[in-house]
């Protein structure tokens, strides 16, 4: 009972845990914050992500088709937290053989770009 | 009258040798740095230390204010002290078999005169090693002094010095005691046959 | 009936303390780890410096830092790897190597438990292992490893110190040569190596046992009735030699690899054994003359499982096991599975068994793999993540280091229950109980060595001291006493109560005793001499002066060794010296020592050097003068003290 009270019914309802409560898509992606996401990606994260297969941690490929934008700024901004705590966070951290996600110190700014530039990818 | 040997003063003469056994004297140094202290030993024929660069230690610490090096081959009373005690040795025993109480006092008197100009000589050295200071020394402490007690305990500076005698000492007295008794037996002894 | 009383009243006082927490609390764990002015330790503690090279000695409960011993690092404050002496230490067969990275401090024992006569640790990057003297406090012989790459199940000892051991956690082509990375399946080996001790405790290889190209992680050996054997846990069993994070990660299983040594022994009387040829090197400092040589060796002994049955068996342990420990017993094998949460042990008669059965799954190499359903003697199912290494107490207790939930997890030896658990700050690597991998732990004391410190200390930028805590581990909790930053990175330490060591240290070196080449034994044979270009200066020093204190005659483009000898013979009474310019170290020469400072001058001039250690009240004026001349000047070579030249 416990175990399935945990889970969220539906992934794209948990909104995970960390300062980004709400966030507001646009109509249309927005290519200059996208680009700057990108390059943002690429000096922060591509260390460890790779666009098309797993890699280190997970392809972003599609990721908001599996989570909802509050929980990968979350999981961005407070990746600490998140993998003890937020459920689906800590499964990854287990099927990634424990390695961790990286806090790497992003503004909330540069997250929300990420994001947008993550929105290009689907 | 029985020539009878007069035990006490064979053992009281015979004690002497222990002087070649243990230190007639002991001076202590302690300071803040040396906790376990610095000991350096006065025997009868030689100067020795806790450990075998005792001296060298004392030695350094001394050339600091002054004082000359201690070194025991230029003491003349190292060498011809154990001959004196030696002698003293042989006379006793010879006094113990003539059991003769004019003798036994002579033997008594001569060792306590010997006794004081011992200490005098050892307070004669320690006064010229105290006060014959150089006069280039790196630290002078103007109406200073660094003569140890004869006996007791003095602050040399950061030092504590204590001076005691040792086995030897303890020896010595009662090597005289002895023959202090010695003497008053043979004359008890004397008057009763 | 009094003693009843006085039990009484003794257990409510424990139970009234037990309860008390917050303050009171702090203040009973601040006693606990006081030690007054001028009073001593009870244990001595000795911690590897990781990647400083060197080793940390402090006291414990207090946490004071009592003295670094350069090891494998040059250090400039000791001039280790600067003076003449000390250089061949850091020799390899790759010529003078300045630093290493020191991992596992272990010290020599007598029937299992620690003697305090050495302590050895392991040089990981070029393998190397190194042994310190106790009784001085110094290191006096590396012996470098071949075959061998990253040694990091190294320097285990066995129960009398007859080995210390080995493994390559890198494996290389096995002897080295050019081939493609890519061919690392073909051509990669790893290699054991058992490093045995003579009777002067001279250290050198008496075999090494060839092994499949698997990381070699870590090591203990048997005790008691295991003696005669040693445990090297196994990592990347897939063989993989990029991106290993994840590709070293993907079996379910890797392998304890379990060396019969006794065995070894026969098959090397037997002739059994290889000679590879190789290039290794020995390093030895001798007390007496102050002085280290470097031995060249050319060939090991090597065994091949294929040729020697029954030599070393596989025993299967689930997710990439990082420590390997055996109980006080010698009955139990616990591997430490770093990706689960579970720790694996193994039971040592039921592996005897399954040998004797042929249990085996299947053979690697030569080298048989027990079936693990007849080898397990139990799972501890602890909860925590990311098991790492485990000690042990005087009472059958374990106690683990999970690095992922980082925490300290007690259990019960037999039963496997959990027993208690205490948070550490931040991320424990190793721990170390005084005694805690012997036969006979002394217990008490529980150190926590941890790899994250963040905001433990007081902020120093970017970079901060690794972080050490002290648990109190003698009643049924475990309890926090003391927090404390560590030198370098800490990986294992080694505690032993303080009198096993305490009694045998060395005070001074007696200067009769000094058989060094260069050596004068007093201030009258204090001389200055020149052969070609070579000039060398037999100097003295004693509070506080050197002799001689004004040299002249020295040319630009001389070669100048300063051989100075320290005629103290007091305890705690160095001596330094420094020469204004010379592109060096200090030297810092004991009480009887002789050292060499070596120093090419480079321009005409008149170079002041001095006594770098407060000596005495005189000290600032332990100085002297050398004159440099010209190459081509005709100044005679002439030298002083007290008077003018
Ligand atoms: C050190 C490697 C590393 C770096 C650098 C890193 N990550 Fe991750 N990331 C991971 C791992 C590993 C996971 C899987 C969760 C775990 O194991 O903690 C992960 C998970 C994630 C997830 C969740 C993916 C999913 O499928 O749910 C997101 C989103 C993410 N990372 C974004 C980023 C961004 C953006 C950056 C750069 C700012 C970044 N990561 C930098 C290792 C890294
Ligand atoms: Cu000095």
């Amino acid at each position: 009972m416990v175990e399935t009270a945990e889970e969220p019914e539906d992934p794209m309802a948990n909104k995970g845990i960390g300062p980004v409560s709400e966030v507001t898509l646009g109509a249309e992606i927005d290519e200059a914050m996208a680009a700057e996401g990108k390059s943002i990606f690429e000096t922060m994260c591509a260390a460890c992500h790779k666009i098309d297969e797993k890699f280190i941690g997970p392809s972003p490929k599609g990721i908001l088709k599996r989570r909802s934008p509050e929980w990968v700024m979350n999981m961005i901004l407070n990746p600490e937290q998140m993998i003890k705590e937020d459920p689906v966070a800590k499964a990854l951290f287990i099927e990634f053989n424990m390695s961790p996600m990286a806090n790497q110190n992003l503004t909330e700014d540069q997250a929300r770009k990420v994001l947008e530039y993550f929105r290009t990818l689907e | 009258m029985r020539r009878r040997i007069n035990y006490l003063m064979l053992i009281a003469s015979l004690l002497l040798v222990l002087l070649f056994v243990f230190p007639l004297w002991r001076i202590t140094l302690t300071a803040p740095q040396y906790p376990d202290g610095i000991s350096m030993f006065i025997w009868i024929n030689k100067i020795t230390g806790d450990n075998e660069y005792t001296l060298q230690n004392i030695n350094i610490l001394n050339h600091y204010v002054g004082m000359q090096y201690i070194v025991p081959e230029s003491i003349p009373e190292l060498t011809y002290f154990p001959y004196i005690i030696l002698f003293m040795t042989a006379a006793g025993v010879a006094v113990a078999f003539t059991n003769n109480k004019k003798l036994i006092g002579t033997w008594l008197v001569t060792m306590l005169i010997l006794g004081i100009l011992g200490i005098y000589d050892f307070y004669l050295w320690e006064y010229d090693y105290g006060h014959n200071l150089s006069d280039k020394a790196p630290i002078k402490v103007p109406g200073m002094a660094y003569q140890p007690p004869l006996l007791g305990t003095k602050m040399l500076l950061n030092f504590k010095a204590d001076s005691y005698p040792h086995w030897g000492g303890a020896v010595l007295g009662l090597s005289i005691i002895l023959s202090y008794v010695a003497l008053i037996k043979s004359r008890f002894s004397h008057e009763k046959s | 009936m009094l003693t009843l009383t006085g039990l009484f009243v003794f257990s409510a006082c424990k139970n009234g303390m037990k309860q008390n927490s917050g303050i009171l609390n702090n203040q009973s764990a601040a006693q606990k780890v006081y030690v007054a002015p001028g009073e001593h330790d009870e244990y001595y503690a000795f911690f590897s410096g990781g990647f400083s090279g060197q080793v940390s000695v402090y006291g414990l409960p207090s946490g004071r830092l009592l003295k670094i011993i350069p090891v494998f690092s040059v250090d400039a404050e000791k001039g280790y790897g600067f003076n003449e002496e000390t250089k061949p230490m850091l020799n390899t067969s790759f010529g003078f190597v300045p630093w290493d990275d020191a991992h596992h401090p272990e010290l020599s024992q007598t029937n299992g438990i620690p003697d305090g006569r050495w302590l050895f640790i392991n040089g990981n990057n070029t393998p190397r292992i190194a042994k310190l003297d106790l009784s001085t406090f110094e290191t006096t012989e590396i012996i470098e490893i071949p075959n061998s790459g990253g040694n990091h199940s190294s320097p285990f000892t066995t129960e009398n110190s007859e080995y210390v051991v080995a493994g390559t956690r890198f494996s290389v082509p096995f002897p080295q040569k050019d081939v493609a990375i890519g061919s690392y399946k073909d051509n990669f080996k790893g290699a054991l190596s058992f490093i045995k001790l003579d009777e002067d405790g001279h250290m050198d290889i008496a075999f090494q046992v060839l092994v499949p190209g698997y990381d070699y992680d870590l090591a203990h050996s048997g005790k008691g009735k295991s003696h005669g054997w040693t445990f090297f846990t196994t990592y990347n069993s897939e063989q993989s030699h990029t991106l290993k994070e994840i590709n070293a990660s993907q079996n379910d299983k890797d392998f304890i690899a379990a060396v019969n040594w006794k065995k070894a022994e026969e098959y090397l009387a037997q002739g059994k054994a290889q000679d590879y040829p190789t290039e290794y090197l020995i390093n030895r400092y001798d007390e007496h003359s102050h002085t280290s040589t470097s031995i060249t060796r050319n060939s090991v002994k090597v065994l091949i499982p294929e040729e020697c049955p029954g030599l070393i068996y596989y025993l299967p342990t689930p997710k990439s096991p990082h420590g390997v420990d055996v109980d006080p017993t010698g009955e139990y094998i616990v591997g430490n599975g770093k990706l689960s949460a579970d720790l694996t042990v193994h039971s040592f008669d039921k592996m005897m068994t399954a040998i004797a059965n042929e249990a085996f799954e299947e053979t690697i190499d030569g080298i048989p793999v027990l079936k693990f359903e007849e080898v397990l003697a139990g799972t501890v199912s602890s909860g925590g993540l990311g098991p790492l290494h485990t000690e042990f107490d005087a009472d059958g207790n374990a106690y683990t280091t999970f690095f992922i939930s980082s925490e300290v997890v007690k259990w019960k030896v037999g039963s496997w229950e959990v027993l208690d658990r205490a948070p550490c700050y931040y991320s424990v690597g190793h721990l170390m109980i005084p005694g805690g991998d012997s036969k006979k732990p002394w217990g008490k004391y529980l150190v926590a060595l941890n790899k994250i410190t963040k905001d433990r200390y007081l902020p120093t930028g970017p970079e901060m001291n690794h972080s050490a805590q002290l648990y109190d581990i003698s009643g049924d909790k475990m309890e926090m006493l003391l927090d404390f930053p560590t030198v370098g990175e800490p990986h294992y330490g080694q505690g032993i109560a303080a009198d096993v060591i305490k009694n045998r240290s060395k005070k001074i070196y007696p200067l009769n005793d000094n058989t060094h080449p260069h050596n004068i034994k007093s201030e009258a044979e204090a001389r200055v001499e020149r052969d070609g270009d070579v000039v060398r200066i037999y100097m003295t020093s004693i509070r506080s002066h050197f002799a001689p204190d004004n040299i002249e005659g020295i040319k630009v483009g001389d070669k100048v060794y300063v051989h100075l000898t320290n005629l103290e013979q007091d305890w705690d009474t160095p001596h330094g010296l420094s020469i204004m310019g010379a592109r060096n170290a200090e030297l810092l020469v004991m009480p009887g020592q002789t050292e060499t400072l070596y120093w090419e001058p480079q321009k005409p001039g008149v170079y002041p050097f001095y006594c770098t250690d407060f000596c005495s009240a005189l000290h600032q004026e332990m100085q002297g003068y050398i004159r440099v001349s010209e190459a081509t000047s005709d100044i005679k070579l002439s030298w002083s003290l007290g008077e003018s030249i």
